[in-house]
C-alpha cells in the first residue's frame, strides 16, 4: 500500500517537472515572436472549423480581408470614401445604370498565377449560378456582367448607386482556375484558400488560425507583420484575460468596467468605440394602440437616452438621436434642427398624450375606449447591457404613465418573434448598416425589406410602409450627386422624427482595444482609415496592412 | 447463458427506445432551423441566398415524419450523420471526432482518477475510523463537492493563473505552439490540462469517498472480516482483499455510468477554461437548432452509457456470484 502511494507521488512529481519544461520553451517562443506577430482577441463562441469559404457567412470573416480581397475599399467611417484596391479605377455611365471597373495589373494569386479581369467576371458569374453564395443580393439589381479586356462592366436593371458598396467593397474575388473545378461551391470547405491578399493561411486547428505573410503581395513592402494569430474563444472571460495580460494585442471585445480591467493594466492599452448603427426600440406599427403616432411620439420624448447610455451601456455607446443618424461618424448628414426637435422632455410626452385624448387613471394612461397603455417589450436575455438599458427605459416610461413589461428571451425565440412581427415592442440593434446613413435608413424604412406579420422580414421589422418614402429611397439609389443625396437623407430624417417608426436609443459601436507596446499603425479616432473591429470585413485586412513593429 | 441473453435483449430494446426519442425530441423543440440560420447570419445574408442555403442544408424539406424517421434510422445504421449547420460545411462526424479526444482525455482521465483516489481514501478512512485522516479528508472533500463548479474554477484561475502565474488560464494548448506530436506540444497540452483537471477532481471526489466509506463500514461488520482478523492476517491485507473488494462492488455500476457520461463533456469546464471539448459543441447545437449535430452527440452518449451499463452488469455478475441467476 505504502509502495503504491510512494510510486504515485513520484509519477506526479515527474509529470509536473516535465510539464514545466514545456513551460520554459513556450514562454521563450512568446517573447521572441511578439514583435513580428499580432494576436487577435475576438470571442466568437465557437471553435474554428478551418474552413475558409468566403461565401460562407459564418467563416467569411476569417478569409475575406487578409486572404481574399475586394475591388475597392469603402471606408465606413468616412461616409464611404473609396480607395482603389483590386480595381485601379471605376466609373458610372448610362444614367448610373452601368458601372465599369478597370482591373489592376501586376497582381498575382498566392499560388503564383496571374490575377486578371477574367477572375472578377468569373466570381460574379459564380454568384449568379449559385444564389446561396450571393450574400448581398447583387443579382437582384444586376442585369449582366461582361468583360472588355482589362475592364469589367456591370449593367444594372435600374440605377442602383448604393450597390457599389456591395459589389465593389463587399464581394471577395476568387480565382477562376481553382473555383471552376469545385463541384459544389456552396458546400466547399476551402481549407487552403488561394487569394490575392497580404496573408496566406499558414496553419489551422480548432483552437487557433495562424496566418503567414504572402511574399508576392501586390502592394510592395507590405505587410510588415509576419504572422497573425487568431485564437478561438468559447466565452468572453479568457478572451478578455488575454487582452489584459498583453498576450493578445488587438481586441474586439465587450469588456465591462474597462478602466479597471484593461486600461489600468498598462499605459500602452488603448480603446476606441466608433459608433456605427443604432440600437432602437422597434414598434410594431400594426398594433392597434401603437399605430397611433401620439403614443410613439410620447415614448420618444419620455426617454432620457444619455442616462440609458451611461448606466445601461457603461457610457460606451453614445446616446442616439431620433433622426437615426449616427454621430459623430455621420455628423455631416445630420439635420441639426430636426435632431433638436425630439429631446428628453417628460412634460411634453404627457402633453402629447393628453392632447390626443388619452386619460390617466391609476398612474397609467388609457385610450378613450379604456385600454391601458401597457405593452410587452422583448429583449435578448443574454445581452446583459440591453437588459439593463430596457430596465432604465421602463422606469422612465412609467414616470409619464406608460407601462412596459420586459420579456428577456433566448436569442432563438427572440429572433423568431422579431422577424415574424410577433411582438409589440422590441429592443434591437441587429441591423448591419453600411458606409453611409442611407443603408441603415433603407433597412429601417424600405417597405420591400419588410413582410406581413407571420412571415419573416429581413429588416424593417416594424412593418413601416409608405410609397412616398419608398420613392425617396429609390431616388437616392439613382444618383451620385452629393447634394441630392443630402437632401433625400434629410427628408428621411424628417420621416424618423415626425412619424417615429422606431425610437433609436443608443448608438451601437465597434468594440476595439489595441496595445501600442510593440506595434504601431493602429486605427485611432484621429485616423479612422478603416473600421477597427477584427470582425469587420474586409476592413481588418486593411488594418493588418497598416500595422508595423515599433522602432 | 440465459442471463446474458436477457441482458442483451434488454440492451437492444433500450437502444431502440433511446434512438427513437433522440429523433423525436429535437423536432418537438420550438423554433425552426431556417429562422435560426437567418438570425446567425443577420445582416449578411439576403432572403434569396437564405432560401438557397436552406435547400443546401436540407432544412424544411417537408418530408413526412415517418419517412424522415426511417431515413434517420438508415443513416444511423450506416454511420452517416450528415453536415453540421453550426460548423458548415464540415461533416458532423469530423467535428465530433475532433473534439472527442479532448473530452475523453480531460474528463475521462479525471473521472478515473477521481474514482481511484476517492475509493482509496474512502477505504482507508473507513478502516481507520475516527483517526486523523478520517476526521479531515471526508469532510473537506464533501464540502468542496458542494461548491458550484464554475466558482471554484474561476477562483483557481484567479489564484493560480493570474495572481501566481504558475499555470495558463485557458485553452487546450498555447496559441503559438505548433500542433504536432513533439514533446513541446504534449507538454503544453499537459500544462493546460492541470488546472481544469484539478478543479474537476476536487469537486467530484467527495461523492466517491463518501459512498466507499459507507460501503466499507457496513462490510467491516461482516463475519468473514472477523474471521480474517481471528486468523491473524495483516491489517492491510484484510482491508485490501477482504473488505475493499466487497465494498467496491456497489460502486462499480456508478463508476461505469459516470464513464458513460464522460462523452457528454463537461460543459462548464469547457466554458470557463475555453477547452475545445464536446460539451460546448452540445450547447451550440441546441442553440443553432443543428439537428444533425445534436442527434449525433445524443446518440454517442446513449451508446456510451448503455454500453457502460452492460459492461457494469457483466462485471458485477462476474465478480459477485450473488447477483447471478438462482438456479
Amino acid at each position: 500500500m505504502r509502495r503504491v502511494l510512494i510510486l504515485a507521488l513520484l509519477v506526479g512529481l515527474v509529470a509536473t517537472t516535465w510539464a514545466s519544461f514545456g513551460n520554459a520553451s513556450g514562454s521563450k517562443a512568446r517573447s521572441s515572436s511578439s514583435v513580428t506577430s499580432v494576436t487577435i482577441s475576438n470571442e466568437q463562441g465557437t471553435t474554428w472549423t478551418c474552413g475558409f469559404n468566403p461565401f460562407n457567412p459564418s467563416v467569411q470573416p476569417f478569409s475575406f480581408g487578409p486572404v481574399y480581397e475586394e475591388l475597392v475599399f469603402v471606408n465606413g467611417l468616412k461616409s464611404g470614401a473609396t480607395t482603389n484596391w483590386l480595381a485601379s479605377g471605376h466609373a458610372w455611365s448610362n444614367h448610373n445604370k452601368t458601372l465599369t471597373f478597370t482591373i489592376r495589373s501586376g497582381v498575382k494569386w498566392s499560388d503564383g498565377k496571374a490575377f486578371t479581369a477574367a477572375d472578377v467576371l468569373y466570381t460574379f458569374k459564380l454568384l449568379k449560378a449559385h444564389p446561396a453564395l450571393d450574400l448581398n443580393a447583387a443579382w437582384s439589381v444586376l442585369k449582366s456582367v461582361s468583360q472588355k479586356g482589362n475592364k469589367v462592366v456591370f449593367n444594372f436593371k435600374s440605377s442602383a448607386v448604393p450597390y457599389f458598396y456591395y459589389i465593389g467593397g463587399q464581394t471577395p474575388i476568387v480565382p477562376k482556375h481553382i473555383w471552376s473545378s469545385i463541384k459544389n461551391p456552396v458546400t466547399s470547405k476551402d481549407s487552403s484558400p488561394v487569394g490575392t491578399g497580404p496573408y496566406k493561411m499558414g496553419n489551422c486547428s480548432p483552437q487557433v488560425i495562424k496566418y503567414t505573410k504572402n511574399p508576392n503581395y501586390w502592394q510592395k513592402g507590405l505587410p510588415k507583420i509576419e504572422t497573425v494569430y487568431y485564437p478561438a474563444f468559447t466565452s468572453n472571460d479568457p478572451a478578455n484575460q488575454q487582452l489584459a495580460s498583453g498576450k493578445a494585442q488587438w481586441g474586439s471585445q465587450f469588456i465591462p468596467n474597462i478602466k479597471a480591467y484593461y486600461l489600468s493594466k498598462s499605459p500602452d492599452h488603448h480603446i476606441w468605440f466608433p459608433p456605427l448603427v443604432n440600437v432602437s426600440i422597434f414598434i410594431n406599427l400594426k398594433d392597434p394602440i401603437l399605430s397611433n403616432v401620439a403614443v410613439r411620439k410620447a415614448m420618444a420624448y419620455a426617454i432620457d437616452r444619455s442616462r440609458v447610455s451611461k448606466i445601461g451601456e457603461y457610457g460606451y455607446e453614445p446616446p442616439s438621436n431620433q433622426t437615426g443618424i449616427v454621430t459623430p461618424t455621420f455628423s455631416s448628414w445630420l439635420d441639426q434642427n430636426l435632431a433638436k426637435k425630439v429631446t428628453y422632455n417628460p412634460a411634453k410626452a404627457v402633453a402629447i398624450l393628453t392632447a390626443a385624448g388619452f386619460k390617466k387613471s391609476g398612474g397609467v394612461f388609457h385610450t378613450p375606449s379604456g385600454k391601458a397603455l401597457s405593452f410587452r417589450i422583448i429583449n435578448i436575455g443574454g445581452y446583459s447591457d440591453w437588459v439593463a438599458s430596457v430596465q432604465i427605459i421602463q422606469s422612465q416610461l412609467k414616470a409619464v404613465g406608460i407601462k412596459i413589461t420586459a420579456e428577456n428571451l433566448s436569442s432563438t425565440t427572440y429572433d423568431a418573434d422579431v422577424y415574424n412581427g410577433k411582438y409589440q415592442l422590441a429592443y434591437d440593434g441587429n441591423e448591419s448598416g453600411g458606409p453611409a446613413p442611407y443603408y441603415e435608413l433603407r433597412q429601417l424604412l424600405y417597405s420591400k425589406n419588410s413582410a406581413p406579420i407571420g412571415k419573416a422580414a429581413s429588416s424593417n421589422w416594424e412593418r413601416y410602409s409608405n410609397p412616398a418614402t419608398d420613392a425617396l429611397i429609390d431616388q437616392y439609389g439613382a444618383t451620385t450627386n452629393a447634394a441630392t443625396q443630402q437632401a433625400i437623407i434629410r427628408k428621411l430624417e424628417a420621416v424618423m422624427v415626425n412619424f417615429v417608426p422606431v425610437i433609436p436609443i443608443t448608438e451601437g459601436v465597434d468594440w476595439y482595444q489595441y496595445n501600442t507596446k510593440d506595434i504601431t499603425g493602429w486605427v485611432t479616432q484621429n485616423d479612422p482609415y478603416a473600421k477597427p473591429a477584427a470582425y469587420e470585413v474586409p476592413d481588418w485586412g486593411v488594418m493588418l496592412l497598416h500595422l508595423k513593429p515599433k522602432g | 447463458m440465459r442471463f446474458v441473453l436477457r441482458r442483451l435483449a434488454f440492451f437492444l430494446v433500450t437502444l431502440w427506445a433511446a434512438i427513437t426519442t433522440n429523433f423525436l425530441i429535437p423536432r418537438l423543440m420550438p423554433g425552426n432551423a431556417a429562422l435560426s440560420m437567418m438570425a446567425r447570419y443577420k445582416g449578411h445574408v439576403n432572403p434569396q441566398a437564405l432560401h438557397a442555403l436552406e435547400i443546401a442544408f436540407g432544412v424544411n424539406t417537408h418530408q413526412s415524419l415517418p419517412r424522415e424517421y426511417f431515413t434517420y434510422l438508415g443513416n444511423v445504421a450506416r454511420g452517416r450523420f450528415g453536415i453540421s449547420l453550426t460548423f458548415f460545411p464540415d461533416a458532423v462526424s469530423r467535428e465530433v471526432l475532433q473534439a472527442l479526444p479532448w473530452t475523453l482525455g480531460l474528463v475521462g482521465v479525471t473521472t478515473v482518477l477521481a474514482f481511484v483516489l476517492g475509493t482509496l481514501i474512502g477505504l482507508v478512512t473507513a478502516w481507520r475510523r475516527g483517526g486523523l485522516l478520517d476526521g479531515l479528508l471526508p469532510p473537506i472533500f464533501v464540502i468542496t463537492s458542494a461548491f458550484p463548479y464554475f466558482w471554484l474554477a474561476l477562483l483557481s484561475i484567479w489564484l493560480f493563473a493570474i495572481k501566481l502565474g504558475w499555470l495558463p488560464e485557458s485553452g487546450g494548448y498555447d496559441v503559438v505552439t505548433t500542433v504536432d506530436w513533439s514533446w513541446a506540444f504534449v507538454g503544453d497540452v499537459l500544462r493546460h490540462s492541470i488546472l481544469p483537471a484539478f478543479t474537476i477532481l476536487v469537486t467530484s471526489i467527495g461523492g466517491w469517498i463518501l459512498t466507499m466509506r459507507n460501503n466499507t463500514i457496513s462490510v467491516l461488520t461482516e463475519d468473514y472480516v472477523r474471521m480474517a482478523r481471528a486468523k491473524g492476517l495483516k491489517p492491510w491485507r484484510i482491508m485490501w482483499t477482504y473488505a475493499g473488494r466487497n465494498a467496491i462492488l456497489p460502486n462499480l455500476t456508478g463508476f461505469a455510468m459516470s464513464l458513460g457520461f464522460v462523452v457528454s463533456g463537461a460543459i462548464l469546464v469547457e466554458f470557463v477554461f475555453n477547452y475545445p471539448g464536446v460539451g460546448w459543441m452540445f450547447l451550440q447545437s441546441v442553440e443553432n437548432q443543428d439537428y444533425a449535430l445534436m442527434q449525433a452527440l445524443f446518440l454517442m452518449i446513449i451508446l456510451a452509457v448503455l454500453a457502460a451499463i452492460l459492461a457494469a452488469d457483466a462485471a458485477t455478475a462476474m465478480l459477485d456470484p450473488r447477483t447471478r441467476d438462482r438456479t
